[in-house]
């Protein structure tokens, strides 16, 4: 359809368009994804082949000293005068070995088995003795450790060769080469860069890498309540989690308790996101109206609830809407009777509308914030134009403001719903899953799949279940958000008001 | 019998006092060892230690009990004057202990106080050492509580304390005398007075009585490790006795209410609660609310089909454990059946009010004339222990007690009953 002829549509028929062109769109978008993962990995292997290949050409054409350094760290530097640097390449060499020797080794050989030696119980007179076997877990995380370890190593490697060769050519062009002085200035001025991230870089490395991966790996053994290190070993299962889990949506009530928190988790996480969006913003625009006398106080006044942390509102709310708690109390003294209302414990309807309403709550105060600092910053001549030319505020509010906030805000929207699919707090504080009910497993009618998947795997310890689950929501969640957020307006037009 | 038992154990205990404050330990405990039914050696023989020497322990106990902790550790280090001891106390709490330990055995405590419901996964992963003075203990504490920490056989804590559990609470002046006894007349009582009567019936550790009172009660578990056992029973007996439970709520709704156990010390504060059933760790706040009023009993009965059925509850218990990877696995399970000893859960139960699980420290003044204390081991009687049930059954069980309260459940519909009973027990063993 051409642009003029999209613009002559009456506002019904744009959004039909619209609708069927996003789903027409949508298969070549979600291709358009997969296609883009696959050209990252495409780029990655011929950087690494790329990266073979001067490794091999920087030995044929390297001289003696080029070439020892392939063996010895540091060679090449110290037989070109950088004696310091030449010797910390080697520290880290001999360090590396070391590391292997007395550490490194011993884990990363059995990281194929996780162990075999079990722990076993001897008897010592009426006593008894524990002689320890492999502990699976440890082995895992030292491994782990040991491999990143070794990564590091091969950089310095490749960066020792480089640096060796490097130097070559410099001698043969009869330029300068750095001293060990010159080259720590440099990283004060050519090389800041390398400076300042190293330590985030590092940072996020140990803390933040490292653990994923270990936590990803368990997806892909038996870590469960019957395989319990130190007592007993676990061992590498491949995709049998996964297999399991996909049991889980097919066999028995499981499978139907899955269908059914799927379905609600949803809704709730659309309800919880656009009841959270549209009322903050409501108030927001309430707040800023022209006219409003006291605008900081009423700011202040509702952002307030933010102080309380979240858990103890909800854990209140909790205790409010017992059938001794304070609201019913308040109905009862109002209706002149005994009120007792099972908000959380009666119908599932009446449960799962109290949820998103208590919700709205404590959610709406972060929206409040953030709308009321756009709307501050539309343009005032955007609304002053608007009005010499005729428009209501209704137009005014669908044309410039709603425009304006959602270009702004579509990311963190993202992120909102997303988070709510997961938002554990509210559920698990607020109704703890509840009302019971026979017909599922484990699971209560408020609970969404993060509170089911906690009771099923917490309390009876099924880390690798919980591990491979972690992976999926992870998958669909990251390729949900990606596809909606290269399709909002946001990422398209970047320049936009700006 | 069992007074017998308990002299000669009183003064076994004081012969082996005695014998700590001299310079010498003899071998005394030829008839001890013949009660014990161990071999000629008491647990306090020094020689029990063997090699071991320059003894280093560190033991966990929950933040109240560190205080009295620390002066039982040092009245142990002076029982053995021969040996160099010395103990570390460590406030933790009972209910991360048990993950404490499985994460790092190695930094974790010797010596550590746990709930029953840990056991299993200590021993699973084989972190807990077995009870070195299994016999001593099997001879010293009820049937129940050594069995609720035994899997296949093996003893694996030291029973401390037995006071996991609940037991009925109320207002004196509102349930007349003899009428505890009743479930039917405590609801008549307060329903009189105009007062609720609090019970937790949507929480699987409260609702199990409702099917463990007709007998079905929870038997083990499997040997798989995961799925729960349950002993024989009548399912017609079942049905009627949770129609019982039904048909009494609903008969006094407007008197009897399902709330979380806290809310009976508030309630009896405001005046709002008349009686409940309420949890050992609210002892105190019961106590302090009711004043002159409070008065405590075992579990009332339920007449079904014309029958008073003593109400089955589930009870846990506290126990010492020894950690595996101990460097002093003597010295630990030593010190371990020290702390769980008579004169030191006697300490306790004076202290902290812990109700001892030693049968001669049960038959003592100090614990007889403790109204709640002896309310709660009359209630342990009747009951099922809580360290042999499966994570998956608290859930569903929860989900049983709050149908039968519900509004729109009808108390006289066998086949619902029957139906909610199958699928109840379906999602325990589903796995």
């Amino acid at each position: 359809m051409k642009y003029i002829d999209y613009k002559q549509l009456n506002p019904f028929q744009k959004f039909a368009y619209n609708f069927t062109d996003f789903f027409k769109k949508l298969p070549g978008r979600v291709v358009g994804f997969f296609k883009a993962i696959g050209r990252f990995f495409v780029k990655l292997f011929t950087g690494i082949g790329k990266g073979v290949a001067n490794y091999v050409t920087r030995f044929i054409k390297g001289d003696f000293a080029v070439k020892l350094s392939y063996l010895i760290f540091g060679f090449g530097n110290i037989m070109k005068g950088q004696i310091i640097k030449g010797l910390l390449f080697l520290a880290t060499e001999v360090a590396y070995i070391y590391f292997i020797i007395t550490f490194g080794w011993d884990n990363l050989s059995k990281f194929g088995t996780l162990g075999t030696e079990v722990t076993q119980i001897v008897s010592d007179g009426p006593f008894k003795k524990t002689i320890w076997g492999h502990n699976s877990m440890l082995i895992l995380l030292y491994s782990v450790v040991a491999i990143a370890v070794t990564l590091v190593f091969l950089f310095i490697y490749i960066a020792n060769t480089k640096s060796a060769y490097k130097l070559q050519q410099l001698k043969a062009e009869g330029k300068h080469i750095m001293t060990f002085k010159e080259e720590i200035k440099d990283f004060l001025d050519g090389k800041f860069h390398i400076t300042m991230l190293s330590l985030p870089v590092t940072l996020i490395g140990v803390f933040t890498i490292m653990p994923l991966i270990f936590m990803i790996l368990i997806a892909f053994t038996n870590y469960d309540r019957t395989h319990m290190p130190p007592g007993t070993l676990f061992t590498w299962v491949g995709f049998d989690n996964f297999a399991d889990l996909v049991n889980v949506a097919t066999g028995g009530k499981k499978g139907v308790t899955f269908i059914e928190l799927t379905k609600w988790t949803i809704v709730w996480a659309v309800f919880a996101t656009f009841t959270n969006y549209i009322l903050g913003m409501v108030v927001a625009l309430m707040i800023n109206k022209k006219g409003i006398r006291l605008k900081s106080l009423w700011r202040t006044l509702f952002v307030i609830t933010i102080a309380v942390p979240q858990f103890v509102s909800l854990l209140l709310m909790n205790q409010m809407l017992q059938v001794d708690g304070a609201i019913n109390i308040l109905l009862s003294d109002i209706a002149g009777q005994t009120v007792e209302i099972k908000f959380l414990n009666d119908t599932a309807l009446l449960a799962r509308a109290t949820v998103i309403i208590i919700n709205c709550w404590v959610g709406i105060p972060y929206t409040i914030l953030s709308a009321s600092g756009i709307l501050m910053n539309i343009p005032v001549d955007l609304y002053e134009s608007a009005r010499i030319d005729g428009a209501g505020p209704i137009k005014q509010f669908t044309k410039i403001t709603l425009p304006y906030m959602l270009f702004v805000t579509a990311p963190s929207l993202i992120t909102q719903f997303v988070g709510n699919i997961n938002n554990f707090n509210v559920i698990y504080l607020l109704s703890g899953g509840g009302p019971s009910t026979e017909e599922l497993y484990q699971a209560g009618r408020t609970d969404i799949l993060v509170t089911w998947l906690f009771k099923l795997t917490m309390n009876q310890q099924d880390y690798d279940l919980a591990a491979a689950i972690g992976i999926l929501v992870f998958i669909v969640c990251a390729t949900l958000s990606l596809i909606t957020f290269n399709l909002s307006k946001s990422m398209k037009d970047e320049e936009a008001f700006s | 019998m069992k007074k017998i038992i308990a002299g000669v154990l009183a003064v076994m205990m004081m012969a082996t006092a005695f014998a700590g404050c001299g310079e010498q330990t003899p071998a005394n405990g030829g008839a001890t060892g013949d009660v014990a039914g161990d071999e000629s050696k008491t647990s306090s023989d020094v020689e029990l230690f063997g090699e071991e020497d320059n003894i280093s322990l560190k033991v966990w106990g929950p933040d109240k009990s560190v205080d009295l902790l620390k002066r039982q550790c040092d009245a142990f280090i002076k029982l053995y004057p021969e040996k160099k001891i010395s103990i570390e106390v460590v406030a933790q709490g009972e209910s991360d202990a048990g993950t404490q330990l499985l994460n790092d055995a190695t930094t974790a405590a010797d010596v550590f106080g746990i709930p029953s419901d840990h056991i299993n996964k200590l021993v699973r992963a084989k972190v807990i050492q077995e009870v070195a003075f299994a016999d001593e203990v099997k001879a010293n504490n009820s049937e129940t509580i050594v069995e609720d920490a035994t899997r296949d056989g093996v003893l694996y804590a030291y029973p401390e304390t037995a006071d996991n559990g609940y037991y009925l609470v109320y207002d004196n002046t509102v349930v007349k005398e003899g009428n505890e006894k009743k479930l039917e007349t405590v609801l008549e009582d307060c329903k009189a007075a105009g007062k609720k009567f609090i019970v937790s019936a949507g929480d699987g550790f409260y609702s199990c009585m409702f099917i463990f009172t007709a007998g079905l009660k929870t038997d083990g578990i499997e040997d798989d490790g995961i799925t729960q056992k349950f002993t024989d029973y009548n399912e017609d007996e079942v049905v009627a006795t949770m129609q019982a439970f039904s048909k009494l709520f609903h008969e006094y709704s407007t008197t009897f209410q399902s709330l979380s156990a806290d809310k009976i010390p508030s309630g009896f504060s405001t005046g709002v609660c008349g009686a409940g059933i309420d949890g050992s760790w609210n002892v105190v706040a019961d106590q302090t609310a009711l004043g002159d009023k409070y008065s405590a009993a075992k579990l009332p009965t339920i007449t079904v089909n014309g029958e008073d059925k003593q109400i089955i509850s589930m009870f846990g218990y506290k126990f010492i454990g020894v950690n595996a990877a101990t460097k002093f696995p003597r010295a630990a399970q030593i010190l371990a059946n020290y702390l769980t000893g008579e004169e030191c859960q006697l300490q306790r139960a004076e202290e902290l009010g812990w109700c001892p699980s030693n049968n001669v420290a049960a038959q003592s003044d100090l614990v007889k004339n403790n109204e709640a204390i002896s309310a709660i081991r009359e209630q342990a009687e009747n009951s099922v222990p809580m360290g042999n049930v499966v994570q998956q059954f608290f859930e569903p069980v929860g989900n049983l007690g709050n149908q039968l309260i519900a509004d729109k459940t009808d108390p006289s519909n066998t086949d619902y009953m029957k139906e909610l009973l199958k699928e109840t027990l379906q999602n325990i063993k589903d796995v």
